[in-house]
């Protein structure tokens, strides 16, 4: 750094240099969706560098993969991404049913698919409620609660469990739906579609939510390829990409063909493409489809069996297999590799929180505190995915 | 747009979501809440419930099935066996680790443990929560007189086979003194 | 001497309970206990409102907030938990009394008695009911709306002296904030002081005085920029008391709590209690300039029964008053629980370039209307 060449006072005080300050958002924050800390550096009001410091929650879910039998590893799948625990078993499952080459009932394909679109839908709201609670809005997050609540209490009668749900298992789904459980979910649906549309009005086409989330974290589309970003986060800088019909796994072709849903993209109706709004926006959008799905897959049920024919003790012959499915983050990947024992060799996921986050890195700069808050939100981590 | 229209934009845009907003709220404000009052008022809990386990005891062979199922081992038992019936001492399940997975239910082969509908489970002391499921110790009545009654078939049949056994032997003994006493004679003769 | 001070000051409602003293006064009091003791009563009064008005407050807000919610707020302490501000305060007097490490231990300590001791300052100009106030001041309006803005002092010092970034950046927010909102919660305010021709309180009043409250001067047939001006008012007082869209300094997500966080225990009440008697006192004024202040049907009905001097037509009268006080802060309220946050750079486009030269253009046309149309309507005495 250059010398002061100052000579009189006036222009010694101008060459004062201030210092950035150092702020730490986390690992206790109300903003950091998890456990996480994001060292911050701030000029004033304006962030000018932001490092996100991960592994607060990290459990060894991997490791122990390698340690517990292929069954015993599904309750440690709910865990990471817990507030879209089906999708978790559902990528699991699949990977090692793609191993064993099994074939699954269609009674459990159907729902399969409708436990994991219900719960697309609960994790969808908990990221629109919290990101209004993270812009201000402290009403929606309470409304979202009421519906998210119905939701759990679905899975309850159907497994038992609330949140971490077990219930997708290797070979179909752990027993079948109590008796008037469909009928529920069909006025759930009808149920959800008014409410829907209270969530629009309330909080996305506010004008000072749309103040405060449009033209802010722009991701351009090649910013979005890039950084392998995947999910919402892509969709909502216009990219055409949802592994549920690019990369078809369990009925989606099926449903695809059918015509019965859509995909949202950001179309950059407030702001820019790519802004925080079009991710909102696309993830309000997504919960509608997942209704459609929903009601498709109760139209087209039929009685049969739920679970295929697996042994007590299973061993899955050796080989690897790798199925990424569309989680309400992104792209869940499980790779899993057997040896044709009880235990797998190596169970890898491939969680899109932790892609997700980096873009963080280089949206940040340049921003307000309160618009780092808003980016941090619109990327809908779930550290508990993030950190495994 | 021009400046001057967006302005005035920007004004009716807030102050008509605003009052879009308020009318939302304000049908809340006036619609009866939903909250169920706990602990007064409670919801109903599914049949399915993952909850506190019950073992029935009657059933159970001992067969470890449900404590190798578990992921984190909490289940631990321990009976002396008699014959085909047990003398029960504890089954312990360790909630400190349980995560309420279900995974132990499926594999009993007498479908004696499952999950009930209990969630509670407060404690002062930690040792509290590795808990017994067994609603008694050592051998109940029934079982006690199958044992008494199986031990004297046992030896009741032991005396039976010890019997036949004897009389086979007698007979056999008999057999051999006619024979040797047969052939005596005919030596004799 | 010191008595002839005290006296010489317009003081009514403190005059009255001064008389009333001297009149009681056993023969071993000195004279110069009087005038103080009605001080120390009239003091005392004030501070027993602000904290009735901010414990009711509290309780209004978390009912209020619950219901929006679908829920129902507190319910255990006394029915629907009305005794819930009891208990909270019970519970804050108990905390421990905590300064932070490296803290500025004077002004984090005298931060919030500033903060507080403002807005009760501000309470001695506002009049309880037409026969009963503190100070009669003919600079009413003016001495509340300058006492309420010290309290950015207050505010800035709790932020500074916490030694902790996040209080900082909340001091910093709330001092912009409040200097950019301060220009037009004045401007706005001049229209009404225009119709009634006085900075007193009470004059503002008795100018709204009519049947059935049709003289209020929220009416178009008043003066139609009226309307534009009340919501400019509101807006701006939303900003000044730090409530949503406009709660930066104390916004939850983003900085834990702002410049409050390093509080805990009663110096933590204290600035609640401000808040929430800020939000009575700015409604009250906006009551008073806008919805009648302590005219209403109530009033005039009880003017009639039992005469303008009688103890019941000022217990109307001021019960008038709390009702339109609280309605402006159950309004308050409501947007509270409506809209997400402004951001502060927002808050500032939105002071300076949409609410003050609305506010300014409001009080030209307002002007233009006094001067040329109004001589000429019959209900604006000609």
């Amino acid at each position: 750094m250059a010398e002061s060449t100052a000579t009189t006072e006036r222009e010694f005080m101008l060459d004062v240099r201030t210092q950035d300050m150092e702020v730490n958002m986390g690992p206790q924050h109300p903003a950091t969706h998890g456990v996480m800390r994001i060292l911050m550096r701030a000029d004033g009001e304006i962030c000018t560098g932001a490092q996100p410091h991960l592994g607060y929650l990290h459990r060894c879910a991997e490791k122990i993969g390698e340690n517990v039998e292929w069954l015993q590893y599904l309750p440690y799948t709910d865990r990471y991404d817990y507030l879209a625990a089906m999708n978790n078993n559902l990528g699991y499952s699949l990977a090692v049913e793609k191993l064993m080459g099994i074939e699954i009932p269609r009674r459990a394909l159907m729902i399969r698919t409708i436990c994991a679109e219900l719960n697309r839908i609960g994790s969808h709201l908990i990221a629109f409620g919290t990101y209004g609670l993270d812009i201000g809005a402290f009403t929606p997050f309470l409304y979202m609660f009421r519906e998210r609540e119905w939701m759990m209490a679905l899975f309850e009668k159907i497994c038992g469990a609330r949140l971490t749900y077990s219930y997708i298992r290797i070979g179909g789904v752990f027993n079948d739906a109590p008796p008037g459980w469909l009928s529920e979910v069909e006025r759930f649906c009808d149920v959800f579609e008014e409410k829907w549309q209270e969530y629009v009005d309330l909080l996305m086409v506010n004008h000072i939510f749309v103040q405060r989330t449009a033209n802010i974290g722009v991701i351009s589309p090649a910013m979005a390829l890039d950084f392998g970003l995947s999910g919402p986060m892509v969709r909502g800088s216009g990219i055409d990409w949802d592994l549920r019909r690019d990369m078809p796994y369990e009925l989606y072709a099926e449903i695809w063909k059918a015509g019965a849903f859509s995909i949202p993209l950001g179309k950059g109706e407030r702001g820019a493409l790519g802004d925080c709004w079009d991710r909102a926006y696309v993830r309000v959008m997504e919960m509608m489809e997942s209704i459609k799905i929903v009601r498709w897959c109760l139209d087209s049920i039929a009685p049969g069996p739920v679970i295929a024919d697996i042994p007590k003790t299973l061993r899955v012959p050796a080989g690897e297999a790798y199925v990424g499915i569309e989680n309400p983050r992104g792209e869940l990947g499980h790779y899993v590799v057997s040896d044709g024992g009880k235990v797998a060799v190596r169970c890898r996921v491939r969680g899109p929180s932790f892609t997700n986050l980096a873009v963080v890195e280089e949206l940040m700069p340049g921003t307000l505190i309160a618009d780092a808050v808003a980016i941090i939100g619109s990327t809908d981590i779930v550290v508990g995915e993030t950190d495994r | 747009m021009s400046a001057a229209v967006k302005y005035v934009k920007n004004v009716v845009d807030t102050l008509v979501t605003t009052l879009v907003g308020m009318k939302i709220t304000g049908k809340y404000l006036l619609q009866k809440p939903i909250t169920v009052q706990y602990p007064d008022e409670r919801l109903p809990i599914p049949n399915r419930y993952r909850g506190i386990h019950y073992l029935e005891q009657e059933k159970c062979i001992e067969c470890l099935a449900c404590a190798r199922a578990c992921p984190i081992d909490c289940i631990e038992m321990d009976a002396v066996r008699h014959g085909k019936e047990l003398e029960w001492i504890s089954f312990t399940l360790d909630y400190q680790k349980c995560m309420f997975c279900e995974l132990c239910v499926y594999p009993c082969p007498k479908d004696c443990i499952h999950m009930g509908t209990e969630f509670a489970f407060v404690s002062y002391d930690r040792s509290e929560f590795v808990h017994d499921l067994l609603s008694y110790r050592g051998m109940s009545r029934d079982a006690k007189q199958r044992m008494v009654e199986a031990e004297e078939k046992k030896k009741a049949k032991e005396a039976a086979k010890a019997a036949k056994e004897a009389a086979k032997v007698a007979a056999q003994a008999a057999k051999e003194g006619k024979e040797a006493a047969g052939g005596g004679g005919e030596a004799k003769a | 001497m010191f008595t002839e001070v005290l006296s010489a000051a317009p003081q009514s409602g403190t005059n009255a309970i001064n008389d009333f003293l001297a009149g009681v006064k056993p023969e071993f009091v000195p004279a110069w206990a009087v005038p103080l003791t009605a001080v120390g009563i009239a003091v005392g009064i004030t501070i027993a409102l602000v904290s009735v008005i901010a414990m009711f407050s509290t309780w209004l807000e978390r009912k209020v907030s619950g219901h929006i919610q679908c829920r129902y707020g507190p319910m255990r302490a006394g029915w629907h938990g009305w005794l819930q501000p009891l208990a909270d305060g019970v519970k804050l007097l108990l905390k421990e009394d905590l300064v932070p490490v490296g803290a500025d231990r004077v002004m984090y300590v005298v931060a919030p008695a500033i903060v507080l001791a403002s807005v009760l300052a501000a309470l001695a100009a506002y009049p309880l009911a037409p026969g009963f106030f503190f100070a009669d001041l003919d600079l009413g309006i003016f001495f509340i709306l300058a006492m309420t803005s010290t309290t950015t002092i207050g505010v800035v010092m709790a932020g500074w002296s916490s030694n902790s970034k996040w209080s900082l950046y909340g001091a910093m927010r709330e001092a912009a904030q409040v200097v950019a909102y301060e220009i037009p919660l004045g401007i706005s305010l001049l229209v009404p002081i225009m119709v009634a021709g006085s900075f007193n309180l009470l004059e503002v009043s008795r100018g709204q005085a009519g049947m059935f409250g049709m003289d209020w001067y929220i009416w178009p047939w008043v003066n139609p920029f009226m309307l534009p001006c009340f919501v400019l008012f509101f807006i701006a007082i939303l900003a000044e008391t730090k409530r949503a869209p406009f709660d930066l300094p104390e916004a939850e997500s983003e900085l834990v709590a702002g410049f409050m966080t390093e509080y805990s225990g009663i110096r933590w009440s204290f600035f609640f209690m401000e808040e929430y008697a800020a939000m009575y006192l700015y409604s009250v004024v906006g009551a008073f300039f806008f919805f009648g202040g302590f005219e209403s049907p109530l009033t005039w009905g009880a003017a009639k029964v039992f005469g303008d001097g009688h103890v019941l037509y000022h217990c109307a009268a001021g019960l008038t008053l709390i009702l339109k006080g609280f309605a402006g802060v159950f309004l308050m309220m409501w947007l509270r629980w409506t809209l997400p946050r402004v951001r502060i750079d927002q808050v500032m486009t939105l002071g300076y370039k949409y609410l003050t030269p609305l506010a300014l253009a409001c009080v030209l046309g307002g002007s233009l209307w006094e001067v040329f149309v109004a001589p000429i309507l019959p209900w604006r005495n000609g």
